[in-house]
């Protein structure tokens, strides 16, 4: 794997004031409210919050799979926002990696084919792209399971295959929507694991959990609600910031919070631990609802 | 990505589901199929057609009833009307005395129809063909008994008959029933000879199947039939070769003016008459092949409806193709090559299918079908043509699939 430190520190991603906006009139759903969001290369982000948050939109947006309504986004110093669909496909092929919650292999393809699906659209032969997903398989210790199907492996193998095809493009950035959100704790710590050591050779990692543990493998943790971002801080690895951790036992104190929706994330901002507090909490104002611009996105 | 690769996407996603594919493809299969075998039937008659010609010879003239052809001045011909309606109307004893009439045709030899059923003492046969002729039809068939002898002319009892070998076999049973009595229309007649094998499939040129008919007298014929016969056709040769084209247009005069003006009739030499029977045999299987063309169409539907139902049940699949760098026209192309490859593949498995029912027909009747390599190459684009036309609505639907919303679904 070739080294990816850079002495320059210089942003990777930059999103400023981008919304996300579905539906017309009085069916518009905010998405993403005028999101401002720098990540810079080597960092290894924890992206929290409760669900409708508008975690997976800014996750889309950042993969490139999707566009915003308003706002510039900025990535590698390109701008995305204008750029054609096929662009955007190309851009991720070359430096994005996605590892979504449920595995998303491709169920006749067996692992190696898997692995060697990015490649593919690249245009590379099939014995080259072949054997650098086996190269990779064996990176994260999968060799011996190359033609195995994906439904002849656990749930934390799966997972390990999806990572191994993030990883096969040599991304800049690896995207993971929630990856051990199916695992067991075992396996979930082989992942993270595996994640934190991609994080330590160089690559940006983007992680979206509910699991304030895992926050402790990443570098900042940003925490969302309503389409806003309300909280962004800079962490150790190895430790979990006092605001997840909050969070995290606020979550399983009532088992309500969960099932009603209402954001334990606001109680931990709002209650006894004042002096911890966001850094910087948008309210949410009665907006003035603008049109898209543009029809939503690209098919 | 090249080619090479969608053709492998193609491939593994058809050999996933294997039936669903193969009977996905059974439309254009029938369709190749049909079309191939009509075709190479179409073929097989030509080539025995234009065999016939050669083996009866450049000279022969035919003059059949009805306006088949239009001349131009110099007498070539200028358009052709095998189906003439006024076809069904024959030719009287006096057309056949002014072609006898003229010095420069020589032999001439009416085919005289008679109606009836063959029948022995034991056995009847309907099937035969029934026709009175005169002994110069050895010469202007150019074609030789196998046992037996022909009728003369002269024959004072004019009771003798000439069968074909299938009628040998049909009436009597066996193979030479020389000497055998058959009665036709209560007059008995004697089997003289049998001829040789005609191998004509077709009756396009000679206007009969001859292994299945029965030769008797033309005067024997003529008092069968109660006196008058109606003469279907008139084979006759010039008597000098190199003069065939005077002949043809002193046999036109002759008979122009012997019917009151009237050119309800035909002369033909023999490439023009092969001609007129490719023209007839090229409309025949233009139509019938139209017909069987319509499975092709119905086989592109079903292609594309297939195709539509595997790209709604593949969206995931989609959706991850998408998220890992796969660009809109990656996924048009692939899923047209799939398409594509079904329909090509079907066509194959039609010529196949063609081949093997050329090979049943060849055995089992007395066709004779030539698949040659521009129909097997016509066909295969066809099929083609058809995957790619009919596949773009379904790749179309997969390349334009919102990458969320594709990744999304379950």
């Amino acid at each position: 794997m070739k080294q990816r430190y850079t002495k320059v520190i210089m942003s990777l991603i930059e999103l400023s004031e981008v919304s996300k906006l579905y539906g017309f009139g009085d069916a518009t759903t905010i998405a993403l409210d005028e999101v401002s969001l720098t990540i810079n290369k080597g960092e290894f982000v924890a992206v929290m919050g409760p669900s409708g948050s508008g975690k997976s939109t800014l996750m889309h947006m950042l993969g490139l799979l999707d566009r915003p309504t308003h706002g510039t986004y900025m990535f590698n110093g390109r701008l995305i926002t204008r750029m054609s669909a096929s662009r955007r496909a190309r851009l991720r092929r070359d430096t994005l990696g996605f590892v979504f919650q449920s595995s998303n292999l491709i169920p006749r393809l067996n692992v190696l084919e898997n692995v060697a699906l990015p490649l593919a659209y690249k245009g590379m032969t099939q014995t080259r792209r072949l054997k650098q997903a086996g190269a990779v398989l064996e990176q994260i210790g999968l060799a011996d399971r190359e033609y195995f199907l994906p439904k002849q492996l656990s749930g934390g193998q799966t997972q390990r295959v999806a990572i191994a095809r993030a990883l096969v493009n040599n991304p800049d950035v690896i995207i993971a929507d929630e990856p051990t959100g199916n695992l067991d704790s075992a396996s979930s710590l082989l992942v993270m694991e595996l994640l934190s050591d991609l994080h330590k050779m160089g690559h940006t990692i983007l992680l979206v959990t509910h699991n304030p543990e895992l926050t402790r493998y990443s570098t900042r943790v940003v925490f969302m609600r309503d389409g806003l971002i309300i909280a962004d801080e800079q962490t150790q690895v190895g430790s979990i910031p006092a605001l997840a951790r909050k969070l995290y036992f606020m979550q399983h104190k009532t088992f309500d919070d969960d099932l009603t929706g209402v954001s334990a994330l606001m109680k931990a901002l709002t209650g006894d631990d004042k002096k911890r507090g966001p850094k910087k909490i948008k309210k949410s104002k009665p907006k003035s609802i603008k049109r898209p611009g543009k029809k939503r996105g690209s098919k | 990505m090249f080619l090479g690769s969608y053709f492998k996407l193609a491939r593994a996603a058809i050999w996933n589901s294997k039936w669903r594919s193969l009977l996905t493809m059974f439309g254009v299969v029938i369709g190749v199929a049909s079309v191939v075998t009509i075709v190479s039937i179409g073929e097989g008659v030509k080539q025995q057609v234009s065999e016939q010609v050669k083996q009866r010879g450049d000279d022969l003239i035919t003059i059949l009833p009805g306006e088949r052809v239009k001349r131009d001045d110099a007498g070539r011909l200028a358009g052709l009307n095998p189906l003439d309606n006024k076809s069904s109307i024959s030719f009287s004893e006096s057309d056949y005395r002014t072609v006898l009439h003229i010095p420069t045709a020589n032999p001439v030899v009416p085919f005289g129809r008679v109606v009836g059923v063959a029948k022995t003492a034991s056995n009847e046969y309907a099937g035969a063909e029934i026709i009175a002729a005169t002994e110069d039809l050895l010469s202007v068939l150019n074609h030789n008994l196998i046992y037996g002898s022909f009728f003369n002319d002269d024959d004072p009892k004019a009771n003798s008959a000439v069968i074909g070998q299938r009628v040998a076999e049909s009436l009597f049973g066996e193979n030479v029933p020389l000497g055998k009595s058959l009665m036709i229309r209560d007059r008995e007649f004697i089997v003289r000879g049998i001829f040789d094998e005609f191998n004509d499939s077709s009756s396009f040129v000679a206007g009969a199947d001859y292994d299945n008919a029965i030769f008797i007298p033309y005067k024997a014929g003529q008092e069968t039939m109660g006196g008058t016969i109606q003469i279907y056709q008139i084979l006759t040769r010039p008597s000098d070769p190199q003069h065939i084209d005077d002949t043809v247009a002193t046999l036109i005069q002759a008979l122009k003016s012997a019917r009151g003006g009237q050119e309800d009739f035909t002369v033909l030499k023999q490439d023009e008459n092969l001609r007129l029977a490719s023209n007839l045999l090229d409309t025949l299987t233009g139509m019938i092949s139209a017909v069987a063309a319509i499975s092709l169409v119905v086989g592109g539907i079903g292609i594309m409806n297939i195709m539509l139902v595997s790209v709604t049940e593949r969206t995931k699949e989609i959706g991850i193709r998408k998220a890992v760098g796969a660009t809109n026209r990656q996924i048009l192309y692939q899923f047209i090559t799939e398409a594509t490859v079904i329909s090509l593949f079907g066509g194959i498995l039609g010529v196949i299918i063609a081949l093997l029912a050329n090979f049943l027909l060849r055995i089992f009747t007395n066709l004779y079908p030539v698949i040659t390599w521009p129909i097997v190459v016509a066909a295969c684009g066809v099929a083609l043509a058809v995957g790619l036309f009919f596949g773009v609505a379904p790749a179309l639907k997969a390349a334009r699939k919102d990458p969320i919303d594709a990744l999304r679904y379950e």
